[in-house]
């Protein structure tokens, strides 16, 4: 049957560059999905609703450490879920303090156990991982656990974790396989250190942790290690969250050096050396200052690194088909309905060009994609004005633009910014701190003093900036806010 | 080896069965307790149990599948029943993998594929 694919695979060229419409019943498949992550899941169930004859691959190549997990991608896995529920471990250690002051008599020392978090938060990416197991078999999509690879226009060969290769074809296919943490490529750094792949399923308790990185994820573990007790310093090159509102990230950096993490600025590790082997051992960083002549060192239990994400789309043939990528980046430029430079190849989710790298994105992508393949749809995903949320130890909401990206396109003469500190009322009688919660708009005053950017940095962040989200899609203008009556008292009455 | 069944009823003697076996795969059905002729107060369970069954061939080798009656009726509705309490069972018939996450829940159990899915797959 390899052979009868590959006579196939040649009269399809010809009939496509001769513009005739090519024969649909000589496939394995009407859509073959690479990747089983928030993008390629939703679109592979939306095509099963539509009768479609859906494969998804989904293979997770182990880390340097040995880590792995099942199917439903880096959201589920090592993303979005495990980060939010250990984020919520460490609010509650800080709701324990706070509890004291409200009558409640704490007569133990609270102390936290990894081991039991990290289990409990591990059974729950179970049952999801087997939750879409069951969501593909009942509705008939054939899932590999696989690892995707083009071999010829319409073929995709799959091989396994034993290594037994199989050869499907489809009409069509999706690629949405997600990106990996990078790392330094410094000297041990994949031998010693572990990154957000290993962290949430790490078995011991990671101790005092060198984290490297200045992104979202960089100080969101931070955050929640702190948050648990853990000794954590923050190593960053250049600035925090970079892309993001600068004000914003400042303030989230120092709510984090007054709440008990370090900060070393402008300095970047050139070394990692094991000291002590365990679990944890004990390694030692070396590191260049990026500003003068200067090395330090310093010892710790974990060196987690979280200095961004490369996109898996170089080892997966791409070249063989002709799906262009950016050979910098691994990106892959599509136009707005998803599709790559070959006609019946797109692609979703943390792959794209110049996309949002957000789960609701690829899911919204991916399903509207499905529906206008097989289902006559038009709509296109909107990729503006989209809402998110940084987890770190004080919440940080955004939607619309930023407040240096709202000056450099309209002009600092056309925008007005309105903000205000506020002191939420369940902080008051436990004394936290009264001037650290912020919140801010901007307005573009030549049209009806719109609203084009929303930050919010407080508790529940995200549940406060969702609504406002609704609201700026629907052409929110500042009168229209001033005249919502506010609810109270909530920080969002702000 | 192959598979073999042990068919036990309530909580402490399902505990004890499945602690007994400690080591090897544990599949287990739940269902509502059977009257003098054989028949299950519990409608779902009666349509499962030969679904079920029917798949018990594909069982890896050295399994245990234990049949669990969980008791009548009034027992099963009360939200305080160990059942529900310790195995975090949310309904009649539940057919799981004991020590995972993984379990099919009611009408799940009746679909043959997703049977076969639980018994043969990681």
């Amino acid at each position: 049957s390899v052979e009868a694919h590959k006579e196939e695979d040649n009269p399809q060229k010809t009939m496509e560059a001769n513009g005739l419409t090519p024969v649909p019943d000589s496939y394995d498949y009407d859509l073959i999905v690479i990747g089983g992550g928030s993008g390629g899941l939703a679109a592979a169930k939306e095509a099963a609703k539509y009768e479609k004859k859906v494969m998804v691959l989904d293979f997770v190549t182990p880390t340097p450490q040995g880590s792995t997990w099942g199917l439903g991608g880096t959201c589920v896995n090592v993303g979005c879920i495990p980060k939010k529920l250990m984020h919520q471990a460490a609010l509650l250690g800080q709701a324990l303090q706070d509890s004291r002051k409200f009558g409640w008599q704490l007569t133990e020392e609270v102390k936290h156990s990894w081991m039991t978090m990290t289990e409990s938060i591990q059974n729950y990416i179970g049952s999801l991982n087997w939750g879409y197991r069951v969501a593909l078999r009942d509705t008939k999509v054939t899932y590999e656990n696989a690892y995707g690879e083009f071999v010829g226009p319409h073929t995709i060969k799959a091989t396994n974790k034993k290594g037994i290769e199989k050869l499907y074809t489809a009409e069509r296919f999706i690629i949405a396989t997600g990106e990996r943490p990078r790392y330094l490529g410094i000297p041990g750094d994949k031998e010693y250190c572990i990154s957000s792949d290993d962290l949430f399923s790490l078995p011991y308790c990671p101790g005092k942790t060198l984290v490297v990185g200045a992104s979202y994820v960089a100080l969101e573990c931070a955050g929640f290690l702190a948050g648990l007790g853990l000794d954590v310093t923050v190593m960053v090159r250049s600035i925090l969250l970079r892309g993001f509102d600068q004000d914003m990230a400042n303030k989230i950096g120092e709510y984090m050096k007054e709440h008990g993490v370090n900060f070393i600025r402008e300095f970047v590790p050139i070394k990692v050396e094991q000291v002590e082997e365990g679990t944890p051992g004990l390694l030692k960083v070396t590191a260049k200052s990026t500003t003068r002549e200067q090395m330090i060192e310093g010892e710790y239990n974990t060196v987690l690194l979280a200095i961004g994400r490369d996109p898996c789309t170089r080892k997966i043939g791409l070249d063989k088909v002709g799906v262009n990528i950016n050979e910098k980046t691994g990106k892959i430029p599509v136009n707005d309905e998803e599709q790559t430079n070959v006609p019946h190849i797109y692609a979703v989710g943390d792959i794209l060009q110049g996309k949002l790298e957000l789960t609701p994105v690829a899911i919204q992508a991916g399903r509207l994609l499905v529906r206008r393949l097989y289902a006559g749809e038009t709509t296109k995903c909107d990729y503006v004005n989209v809402p998110t949320t940084v987890f770190t130890p004080l919440e940080y909401g955004a939607c619309g633009y930023s407040e240096e990206t709202a000056v450099e396109k309209f002009g600092e003469e056309n925008i007005e910014v309105y903000h205000s500190h506020f002191w939420p009322l369940e902080w008051t009688v436990p004394s936290r701190d009264n001037n650290k919660c912020y919140a801010k708009i901007i307005c573009n005053i030549q049209d009806n003093e719109r609203v084009i950017g929303f930050h919010v940095l407080g508790p529940n962040a995200g549940e406060v900036t969702q609504g406002f989200a609704a609201a700026i899609k629907c052409g929110l203008t500042k009168e229209q806010l001033d005249s919502t009556i506010g609810i109270h008292p909530v920080c969002a009455e702000v | 080896m192959g598979w073999e069944e042990m068919q036990v009823r309530g909580y402490p003697e399902f505990v004890q069965t499945a602690q007994s076996y400690h080591g090897r795969p544990i599949f287990a059905l739940f269902c509502g307790d059977k009257d003098a002729e054989g028949r299950s107060w519990c409608p779902d369970c009666v349509t499962a149990e030969p679904v079920v069954r029917n798949e018990l061939h594909n069982l890896p080798d050295e399994s245990v599948f234990i049949y669990c009656l969980v008791g009548d009726r009034a027992y099963w509705k009360d939200p305080n029943n160990e059942f529900r309490r310790n195995l975090k069972l949310t309904g009649v018939p539940t057919l799981l993998k004991y020590g995972t996450p993984q379990k099919l829940v009611e009408e799940e159990c009746f679909k043959a594929e997703l049977v076969r899915m639980l018994f043969t797959e990681d």
